[in-house]
């Protein structure tokens, strides 16, 4: 027996036995209650969701650790971790200054690499980190998506203000003549509704349909690929995007 | 109609909305990104050293095009676990 067929075999073996254990399971789909701390302070009821707290601040803590460890062990030559570090470095350096070097000049512009640089790592590894079994993605729960989204137009239009003066600032939204204002002010809103929701609503629903899809099938093989798809792939690509359009709502609005 | 109350009704309306809902609400987004993946391709074919710059640039366009269908899911989902109560 050669080694491919002997793994073929040991292949179709687990899963003919995934498949006997699964028929005896039950599928269950269940979203079930959202796990949550309430207390009150001063006479507010204050409602934690326990579980988001938690795993957005594993994934800060997983973060922080990393840039110790790595800054702990600087070296001339750099090794695999450092190597991976100080590309992610370069890459967003370049992203940032390619696309607000024009109106800030390199200098000024570097400045947005930290925030947009770990606006990036947070999401990415919040949206894949449900790969892992037993930990949950943080921004499934719309909150964190919304709390991202406040702090990206608080920085965009903070940068606008710091730029052109409060004056013209105000001024951009009465272009191209003042009875458009209450519109420019929606259209301001529709940016950050829009951010939040599509970061919510692609995490949201790959949740939901490896859930469902993962009960039909009774948790056969069908989940490693969807897994791959909607953990990996989609979490990636939204990541990327929100920390894009963030830096894009930034240019726009520094720009005249 | 028997057997059939209004709290019953209401649930196979939402039901339905869902599915209204998620259904025409992907038509735009299938469309609009399925015409940035026709013309990044013809991008690549006629300037294949640019590969990488031009699928980055459509992934970006395309998740944002996308955005429409999320809304629909996102209320498709609030018809389904809110409003199905």
């Amino acid at each position: 027996m050669t080694g491919r067929r002997k793994l073929l075999l040991g292949l179709v073996g687990v899963l003919a036995l995934e498949v006997a254990l699964a028929l005896k399971a039950k599928p269950e789909i269940e979203i079930g209650p959202i796990p949550q701390w309430r207390f009150s302070l001063g006479g507010h009821e204050l409602t934690i969701n326990s579980r988001t707290a938690v795993m957005s601040w594993l994934v800060m803590g997983i973060w922080i650790g990393a840039a110790l460890l790595v800054r702990s062990r600087l070296r001339e030559v750099p090794g695999r971790l450092q190597a991976t570090f100080e590309f992610l470095t370069e890459f967003f350096q370049s992203l940032v200054t390619d696309t607000l070097g024009d109106s800030l000049g390199p200098e000024k512009s570097r400045e947005y690499l930290p925030w947009i640089g770990s606006l990036f790592l947070f999401l990415w590894l919040s949206n894949i980190i449900g790969v892992v079994p037993g930990l949950e993605e943080p921004t499934r729960d719309l909150n964190v998506p919304v709390g991202c989204m406040l702090v990206v137009l608080t920085m965009v239009h903070t940068s606008a203000i710091r730029k052109k003066g409060l004056k013209k600032y105000i001024k951009g939204y009465l272009q191209p003549f003042p009875p458009m204002l209450p519109l420019n002010i929606i259209g301001e809103m529709a940016k950050g509704v829009s951010l939040a929701f599509r970061l919510f609503g692609n995490i949201m629903g790959g949740a939901i349909i490896l859930l469902v899809v993962s009960a039909l099938v009774r948790y056969v093989l069908l989940p490693v690929g969807l897994n791959l798809f909607f953990g990996l792939f989609v979490g990636t690509i939204q990541a990327f995007v929100f920390t894009m359009l963030a830096l894009a709502y930034t240019a726009v609005a520094v720009s005249d | 109609m028997e057997g059939i109350t209004g709290a019953e009704l209401i649930r196979a309306a939402a039901f339905l909305g869902a599915g209204i809902a998620m259904g025409f609400g992907a038509i735009g987004p299938g469309v609009g990104e399925g015409f940035a993946a026709g013309k990044a391709c013809e991008g690549i074919s006629r300037n294949p050293e640019q590969a990488g710059l031009l699928t980055r640039t459509m992934l970006i366009g395309q998740a944002v095009s996308e955005s429409t269908g999320i809304y629909s899911l996102v209320i498709a989902l609030l018809l389904i676990f809110v409003a199905a109560k």
